[in-house]
């Protein structure tokens, strides 16, 4: 206990130093702690998302299908239109139970002079395509209604029962959508036909979005679809998940990286921090191996101070990054190509304890030089200076 | 106790070798109270830091209760230090972050040893810091600097005490009170030798040696 207790007071012999060194620790543990939240939050708010819209696939132009696909999730325009046959074809299939086209394209907005995101829908299918949004107001019920995502009609100060006009035809708010912290948020959402009208695509879709009957045919409908329409892509709502999880695997080896890098840069400022301590406190060591300490007792001091360092880093890292969840959020959300809705960094204790229990392996990992120069020291030398 | 046989230690400067001591032939026994006296530069630190087993000669035999300390290992020698011998400096070398009672605990510590809470505050008051037990070590005097490090030097009941000019920092009142409490200590058995340029704190001492040039001048 003395020996911690000498510890911590050489460290707060200069206070600077060691907060600056406890400093980099914690931002270092703070990003990897994030990180690693961030994808496994990340991971399983996707697959929940996706797989909650009971939809099984997705038919969508030729193309780059999982481009396609995702764009299509995540609400950007393609320039490719389904053929109207295609719907009519899927209809005709036994096994299938549902069927949700999505037209997804840009309307100029002439009062605000802005041009919007509008995604089209059967309004009859937004709960099952999105099943975790909550609306302040009703879902339109008429072809003259419409929803609004959070940020736009935050944007546009635009409140439940106003008007929008697009390409001079009047759409009602009939209700907004809540935050969802996703690009949910960016969209106007109109009646199918009342986009195809608009855009003078009728039976124009994007995507259509199918459910089966029975999951264990999914295979089997999947072929029989492929082979007797042409001219389109099935993607299934696994290769989405995967398509979107290879891409934020992509972005969390860069980021594991850098947060690797960021903690290799703090743990050898630790070792500096504490060789520098260790040559001011040459006499010390030198008299406290005169009057008895072995050298395993000098590495165990310089591996305390070292691992009290690295440790109280780990602490504040971690407050850190739950009290700058959101910022971090926030920021990270910006770099990646689809963000499910809803928080992605939790409190998980078992990846907390981890990185704790790296902090500690930082700390002896960073002390193990310092303290093997400790014990060469010679207390002879030291004593006289 | 103690025995230096034909002691010689030498060290390199460049392509030089200079002799810091040579020749030396030394017995310390039981209840001993030496003085080792000299100018600068004479060997006695050498001599002394020899005694304590914190240096090895270059050649000669030193005898630790007959057991030749040249082939003891390191091990060895830390053992001696923690167990049979205490040591006070100069410069008192005092750990700061510690209050007085954990700087004089120290050497327990180190020594995996305990004492019991009455026995260690009964040597703080023999010592005359009755009232400094949890003192912070910049909160006390010079003197009582000293009296810390004898105290700690003493803790784990050594057989031998070696000070190196223990009273060289210290005014002369406090210089005395210092030599009485290691005359004291003498007195109660434990064998003390002190290297000082205060000759006549020397020559209140059982034995004086004075070294010249690294031999012992008689």
């Amino acid at each position: 206990m003395i020996f911690l207790k000498l510890a911590f007071k050489n460290l707060l012999r200069h206070k600077i130093r060691s907060f600056l060194t406890v400093l980099g620790i914690s931002a270092s543990i703070s990003v990897l702690f994030s990180i690693i939240s961030f994808n496994k939050g990340f991971e399983s708010s996707l697959q929940k998302e996706l797989y909650r819209t009971g939809i099984h696939f997705m038919i969508v132009p030729s193309g780059c299908p999982h481009e396609v696909a995702s764009l299509v999730l995540h609400g950007a325009v393609t320039p490719n239109f389904l053929n109207i046959e295609v719907f009519q074809k899927i209809k005709e299939f036994d096994e299938i139970e549902f069927i949700a086209p999505i037209l997804i394209t840009q309307i100029p907005n002439i009062e605000k002079e802005k041009i919007d995101l509008v995604y089209g829908i059967e309004m009859s299918n937004i709960k099952q395509i999105k099943p975790q949004w909550k609306i302040d107001g009703t879902i339109p019920f008429s072809d003259d209604s419409i929803l609004l995502g959070y940020d736009v009609a935050e944007h546009y100060s635009i409140k439940k029962g106003d008007i929008l006009t697009y390409e001079n035809k009047r759409f009602t708010v009939s209700g907004i959508v809540q935050k969802t912290s996703s690009q949910d948020d960016a969209f106007v959402y109109m009646p199918l036909k009342a986009l195809q009208d608009i855009i003078k695509k009728p039976n124009g879709a994007t995507a259509i979005g199918v459910k089966v009957k029975d999951v264990d045919k999914l295979n089997t409908v999947i072929e029989e679809i492929s082979l007797k329409i042409p001219g389109i892509q099935i993607v299934t709502m696994s290769q989405v998940v995967n398509s979107l999880a290879n891409l934020a695997g992509s972005a969390k080896i860069l980021s594991l990286s850098i947060a690797l890098v960021a903690i290799l840069i703090s743990a050898i400022g630790v070792m500096n921090s504490i060789l520098m301590a260790i040559f001011e406190r040459t006499e010390e060591i030198g008299l406290m191996r005169a009057i008895g300490a072995s050298k395993f007792d000098i590495f165990r001091i310089i591996i305390k101070e070292t691992v009290l360092l690295t440790l109280t880093g780990g602490l504040i890292g971690l407050i850190m990054s739950l009290v700058g969840a959101n910022i971090i959020e926030g920021f990270v959300r910006n770099f990646m190509p689809y963000i499910p809705s809803g928080k992605m960094i939790q409190f998980d204790p078992f990846l907390a304890l981890i990185c704790l229990f790296f902090s500690i392996f930082l700390g002896i990992f960073a002390g193990i030089f310092p303290a093997w120069r400790a014990t060469k020291i010679n207390p002879i030398k030291a004593i006289r200076g | 106790m103690i025995e230096l046989k034909n002691i010689v230690k030498t060290y390199k400067r460049g392509a030089e070798i200079v002799y810091a001591l040579k020749d030396i032939n030394l017995k310390i026994e039981k209840g001993d109270f030496i003085a080792i006296t000299g100018p600068s530069g004479s060997g006695k630190t050498t001599l002394l830091h020899i005694i304590g087993c914190l240096d090895k000669p270059s050649s000669g035999v030193m005898k630790f209760n007959d057991k030749d300390i040249g082939k003891m290992s390191e091990a060895d020698l830390v053992k001696i230090r923690r167990e049979k011998i205490g040591f006070i400096f100069q410069h008192f070398y005092l750990l700061p972050g510690l209050n007085v009672l954990e700087n004089i605990t120290l050497p327990l510590i180190f020594g995996r040893k305990t004492r019991s809470k009455e026995e260690i505050i009964s040597l703080i008051e023999s010592v005359g810091l009755k009232d400094r037990i949890y003192h912070r070590i910049n909160q006390l005097s010079g003197g009582e600097m000293q009296r810390v490090a004898i105290a700690r030097a003493i803790v784990s009941n050594p057989e031998i005490l070696l000070a190196d000019e223990p009273t060289g920092n210290l005014d002369t009142e406090n210089s005395e009170k210092i030599f009485e409490l290691l005359r004291l200590l003498n007195k109660k058995g434990l064998s003390v030798v002190m290297v000082t340029h205060n000759t006549e704190l020397a020559k209140r001492t059982n034995k004086v040696i004075t070294l010249r040039d690294g031999k012992i001048f008689y």
